[in-house]
């Protein structure tokens, strides 16, 4: 069967595909920051809580305090990615949704269990700590369970070739533990939180160092030694990862396209100065060159997902019958919904910290 | 179409979705008005000087945060996951046309997480005028994301100029968005009332508890009234297809807006409850109670909302079945596994049942489940008997059954999704090999052609007399067939004898009985207006008797004999034969003496598609069959027959439909009962044969009666020579019913196309039972015919129908020589071939009509060559048997 017969036509979009392309690659982005964060900071929260003595106190409250707030904000930023997704790829997204509609749609529960698993974390402090552990292992283990589906969804929309399964497997049953990138990009997207974790619990550090916790110096080096470690490994799973990629793919990214291998280029120099400024524990520029990393791969990654269904579909193949008054309200209210927010963290951090 | 379908079973026809939607609305919306709550409460605070009230404001945040935050987010996010599930088609049109829309609202929830996690998390240690900041703006973005996402919503059930200009605006600003948009607002400031009370029933101060408990008991009780008259504002603003389904209490939405209704004053009345002052533990009871008192009447207004839009996801643009409504004929044209990408592309013997369920797939398990608990097609479909009359179901979506999508596919995707519900989900085989029907031969009486002084001709006017014997709940055919006899005196000139005589009849043996047999005469007083003694008949005549001489017409007729096809021994037998005797009045000497057969049948079809089965083992109309066709009839025209059968009140059909069969005038602004039941029927069975009129009449070739039984049959006519098919049959009846002005013919005849005449211009229209197919048509001028095709030309009025019909010399009814309608000499009896032919037999030895082949001796002693009955009548028996 040609998979090329089943991929469903899409509609039409209400404004040009590169100003979704962009949301979608700003967006996605912002969604990694925190998703990252999120993740990594359970992570490392969980190997402390571990390593703990029954009766130290709880070794990590500003990852307990902050866990609920990065879900909150990586579920936030997570919804316009996929939004735009739906807008520039609804056809292949839904479409590989559905054949793994059991698993895809058992994200909703996990990722309110997981929730309140981090709420209950961040507000056992008078709980023994066996239920500490127990509460932040179940949120933990639900986002890694929910990561891994997202990554075979997204796997499965920019492979039709797999599609056909639908035939036998109609019921949603589907996960694509077959495809060869499945294990390497789940370890690649896992280790970078570790990475990102780290550097998000040395940002915390830092600014309780500014303000004279005499502890800070410590957690901050910690969190910048997660960082750096933790982004050696992430390298050593990104190789398998590119390379698993079929052929016509990865060589995109080594010699074969010229904006596909600059990309990875530049951003494999910015890996390196993650790992440079990582070892010297600068917390800024170390965060500057993860950000950039993270964006380059972004683009790395959409790039891919483009060769992936080159032979099939490109964004630039959508209708579009625009709609500007609508985009320009949205950008309208973008910029408020921004300086909204600014002003309102404005206001939070104008409340003294000791009474915090 | 155009996306795989996820197969779901148990959890199919939208449970997912109103499982999470239902949860999510009905925190969402509390989110909403729970801000204001806040934000207003902690001024409350601020105003009297309150720490307890601050600190309960505070602690109401945290479970505030807890539900809203969480729950109320995540199912969010879950609704938008299960409808890309369920319906891609239609979740990618409102994702594609209004994606800003989206994105605004996303914006106004990224607003409203960063407001609420700051006001909770420095709520006591922020300066105040600018913690209360923070809480108006959560409010002001909560309701905007109300506000942007109630345009899209609106659009799904009244998408207005959206339809014709695609344009965004008019998609948001839609006929129903301000309405809703109050509606909803006013829902939320209540719900924040109601979310109150489950926090300050807690409070274990009790003046403090008190004050909170009524405060909360007001964020109830005050929108109430706007809350109601906002919903009455949004129904009025619904447009004419949604407001049917609503206004009208249609049957499937009723039981939601009667709980909607209920709800509202139970619901404000549990809200003034709370003002008084009661023991916690009541209030905290009454407090859970509102609470889930609340998410079902939440849910029963959704579940009206979304009921509204059927048969569509989109209004008016894209059918709960994700085919745009401007692909449909498109559809219809090239097919569904032409059209559709995620299925089979051919039809095979083996891969009938796959196919079938991927058509399944496709059209019905959006709506249905399979075993599950929201409108199972198991339960629904397990009353149909066959694959035939599921395709009849099928054909029907769309038509009369408004609530679905009108099916597409062509006939042999019909046939795949059919066989698929009938055999692939209830293991139901094609109808089992016919029965083999046999009776014990019956002799025809003497006659000896020498000596013989008198012929005596019997015939009933049907051919066979179909009754109704399910009388404790309807009836329109009561037992009664009608016996004619003429009896002549033989000679040169034959005489027809009508004086001096007196004809009686009498019923075979086994058949005196009819009362013990069927409850007619048990509700004769609710049925008909009267009652009679057991065994009597309407015409006050019983199965043996003195037949009423007709001098005008010159024959005998005992009508409406209540004759029934249930001998004493047991079984069905629908041609039960009777003893008819002519004596002389004066010395009650027998004169002569003939058989006849009475033929009724019980063998009336409703079970076929109706389900419950036969109530006799082979015949009879069963309580399972009528209880659905009841509902259905109830169902679709606001009427309560099923409980007034219930009751004990069956009712007559003709008690509103107006029948010339029963000379009833029933309602005279309804259509007559053959142009309703016809027409009704008609839309499901579309593009069937004569095999259709067999679903409910009693000549199914796997029945126990095979009525049509005469020579016609015999070479192979069928009902549709004379009749038409069933659109034509119909269009017929409703066309005289539209041209008297019944305003209930266009319902039926709209799906329903002539295929028997050009163009609905060209069907005669007709009155049932007067207006009848006319031998003379196919057969002009009494000689052989040369078409055979009689429909659409009828007879002028009852008295040119066949069985009232005399021969030129106005003597002889056609019927005493040729034969009853339907069982036209020479006659082959499916239980005994010559079962019908007693008169033919008896008087000259051959089943052929009377006088056929110039045997004018039977009753002229002598031959003749004057063509005095009619033209043709010396011509020899062209369908002679071997």
């Amino acid at each position: 069967m040609d998979p090329a017969s089943l991929i469903p036509s899409p509609d039409t979009i209400p404004a040009p595909w590169w100003f979704f392309e962009a949301l979608l690659l700003l967006t996605f982005f912002v969604h990694l920051l925190f998703m990252n964060a999120m993740l990594g900071t359970a992570m490392i929260a969980l190997v402390r809580e571990m390593r703990g003595q029954p009766n130290d106190p709880p070794p990590c409250r500003d990852i307990a305090n902050t866990l609920p707030y990065t879900i909150a904000f990586a579920v936030n930023f997570g919804v316009a990615p996929l939004l735009f997704l739906q807008v520039l790829y609804g056809h292949f997204i839904y479409t590989s949704s559905i054949l793994m509609g059991v698993y895809w749609l058992s994200i909703i529960g996990l990722l309110i269990l997981a929730y309140y698993s981090a709420y209950l974390y961040k507000m056992a402090t008078d709980l023994p700590p066996i239920t500490r552990k127990r509460a932040l292992g179940t949120s933990l283990v639900l986002l890694l369970t929910i990561a891994f589906l997202f990554v075979n969804n997204i796997t499965l929309m920019q492979t039709p070739h797999i599609w056909p399964v639908y035939f036998n497997r109609p019921d949603g049953t589907f996960l694509n533990l077959a495809d060869p990138t499945l294990l390497s990009r789940y370890l690649h997207f896992v280790v970078a939180s570790v990475a990102t974790g780290g550097l998000f619990l040395a940002i915390l550090a830092s600014f309780r160092q500014k303000k004279g916790d005499p502890g800070a110096a410590k957690q901050l080096r910690a969190g910048m030694q997660w960082f750096t470690y933790a982004t050696v490994v992430q390298i050593g799973t990104g190789i398998p990862f590119l390379f698993s990629m079929p052929k016509e793919v990865h060589q995109l990214f080594v010699g074969g396209a010229l904006p596909h291998t600059t990309f990875f280029l530049v951003s494999l120099i910015t890996a390196f100065f993650c790992l440079y400024y990582g070892n010297k524990e600068k917390v800024w520029p170390a965060t500057f060159a993860m950000a950039a990393t993270i964006f380059l791969m972004v683009l790395v990654r959409d790039l891919a997902r483009q060769a992936y269904l080159a032979k099939y579909f490109h964004p630039s193949d959508l209708e579009v019958i625009p709609q500007w008054s609508p985009l320009f309200l949205f950008l309208v209210i973008l910029v408020i919904g921004v300086a909204v927010v600014v002003y309102m963290l404005r206001l939070a951090a104008r409340v003294p910290e000791e009474v915090r | 179409m155009n996306y795989p379908v996820w197969q779901l079973d148990f959890s199919g026809g939208g449970l997912l979705i109103a499982l999470i939607a239902i949860l999510h609305v009905y925190i969402s919306h509390f989110a909403i008005g729970g801000g204001l709550f806040l934000v207003l409460t902690e001024m409350k605070g601020y105003r009297e000087g309150s720490q307890p009230i601050l600190d309960y404001t505070r602690k109401h945040t945290k479970f505030f945060l807890l539900l809203t935050l969480v729950l109320g987010a995540i199912t969010g996010v879950g609704i938008w996951f299960t409808i890309a599930l369920i319906a891609p088609a239609a979740t990618s049109i409102l994702i594609h046309n209004f994606v800003f829309g989206w994105a605004i609202e996303w914006v106004f929830f990224l607003v409203e997480i960063v407001s609420i996690l700051i006001y909770y998390q420095t709520f006591g240690r922020m300066e105040r005028r600018s913690h209360l900041i923070l809480g108006w703006l959560y409010f002001i973005f909560a309701w905007l994301s109300l506000f942007a996402i109630n345009g899209i919503i609106g659009v799904m059930l009244t998408p207005g100029e959206w339809l014709n200009t695609g344009n965004f605006w008019d998609g948001i600003f839609n006929p129903t968005f301000w309405p809703a948009l109050f509606f909803r607002t006013f829902l939320c400031l209540m719900l924040a009332g109601l979310y109150g009370f489950l926090t300050s029933t807690a409070i274990k101060e009790q003046e403090l508890r008190h004050t909170m408990v009524r405060y909360c008991a007001a964020w109830l009780l005050a929108p109430f009234l706007l809350f109601l008259a906002s919903a009455w504002w949004y129904a009025q603003s619904l447009p004419e297809g949604p407001k049917n389904w609503v206004l009208n209490l249609d049957p499937t939405l009723a039981p939601y807006l009667s709980f909607f209704m209920w709800g509202s004053p139970i619901l404000f009345l549990g809200g003034l409850l709370m003002v008084i002052r009661l023991p916690q533990t009541a209030k905290r009871a009454l407090a859970v109670f509102l609470l889930l008192l609340g998410i079902a009447y939440m849910g029963s207004f959704e579940y009206i909302r979304e009921g509204s839009r059927r048969p569509f996801t989109i209004y008016g643009h894209i059918y709960a079945n994700s085919i745009l409504v401007k692909d449909l004929d498109a559809v219809s044209q090239k097919g569904v596994l032409a059209s559709a990408k995620w299925v089979s592309k051919e039809i095979t013997d083996e891969n009938r049942l796959v196919v079938g369920r991927q058509i399944y797939n496709i059209f019905c398990g959006s709506c249905h489940s399979i075993g599950g608990p929201i409108r199972d097609i198991k339960k629904l479909s397990a009353k149909y008997t066959s694959v035939y009359v599921m395709e009849g179901e099928i054909s029907g979506q769309g038509k009369l059954i408004g609530c679905m999508p009108p099916f597409p596919g062509t006939l042999a995707e019909r046939n795949a999704l059919a066989t698929f519900l009938v055999e692939g989900l209830h293991g139901k085989k094609q109808p089992a090999a016919a029965p083999k029907l046999v009776a014990p031969p019956l002799a025809p009486l003497p006659f000896d052609p020498e000596a013989s002084e008198y012929v005596l001709l019997a015939w009933n006017s049907l051919g066979m007399h179909s009754m109704t014997d399910a009388d404790s709940y309807f009836s329109f055919l009561p037992p009664g067939n009608d016996l004619h006899a003429q009896l002549i005196k033989r000679g040169p000139t034959p005489e027809v004898v009508t004086d001096g005589v007196v004809l009686t009849y009498q019923v075979e043996p086994g058949y005196e009985k009819p009362a013990d047999k069927v409850e007619f005469w048990k509700y004769l007083p609710s049925l008909y207006g009267t009652s009679k003694p057991d065994n009597i008949g309407l015409s006050d005549n019983t199965i043996a008797g003195t037949m009423s001489p007709n001098p005008e017409s010159r024959a005998f007729v005992a009508d409406k004999v209540p004759v029934v096809p249930y001998p004493a021994a047991g079984g069905y037998m629908p041609y039960p034969s009777f003893t008819i005797e002519a004596r002389d009045k004066t010395t009650n000497a027998l004169l002569a003496s003939t058989r006849m057969i009475g033929p009724v049948s019980t063998e009336m079809g409703c079970k076929t598609c109706h389900g419950g089965g036969w109530s006799k083992e082979v015949a009879g109309i069963s309580k399972g069959a009528t209880e659905d066709f009841l509902t259905v009839h109830d169902r679709f025209n606001k009427t309560s027959l099923l409980a007034a059968a219930k009751a004990g009140k069956p009712l007559l059909c003709q008690s509103c439909h107006p029948d010339p069969a029963l000379n009833a005038p029933g309602n005279p602004k309804l259509l007559n009962l053959s142009a309703s039941i016809h027409g009704w029927h008609a839309n499901f069975l579309t593009g069937r044969g004569a095999e259709a009129c067999a679903l409910c009449h009693p000549n199914n070739p796997q029945g126990n009666t095979l009525f049509l039984r005469g020579v016609h049959n015999d070479i192979g006519l069928d009902c549709t020579n004379c009749h038409g098919t069933l659109e034509d049959h119909a269009l017929s009846l409703l066309l005289a019913e539209k041209k008297a002005g019944k305003t209930g013919a266009d319902r039926l005849m709209k799906h329903l196309k002539p295929r028997m005449a050009s163009s609905l211009d060209d069907i005669k229209p007709r009155t049932p039972w007067l207006n009848e197919p006319d031998c003379l048509t196919c057969h002009v001028n009494f000689s052989p015919p040369e078409t055979v095709n009689a429909f659409n030309v009828w007879t002028k009025d009852g008295k040119e129908l066949y069985r009232n019909r005399h021969d030129d010399s106005g003597s002889i009814h056609c019927a005493a020589c040729h034969g009853s309608p339907h069982a036209i000499y020479p006659t082959t009896n499916p239980y005994e071939k010559e079962r019908d032919n007693f008169g033919p037999r008896q008087y000259q030895g051959n089943p052929y009509p009377l006088g056929a082949n110039r045997n004018c001796k039977v009753c002229h002693t002598m031959d003749m060559d004057m063509e005095m009955h009619h033209p043709n009548s010396l011509g020899m028996m062209r369908n002679t048997r071997e």
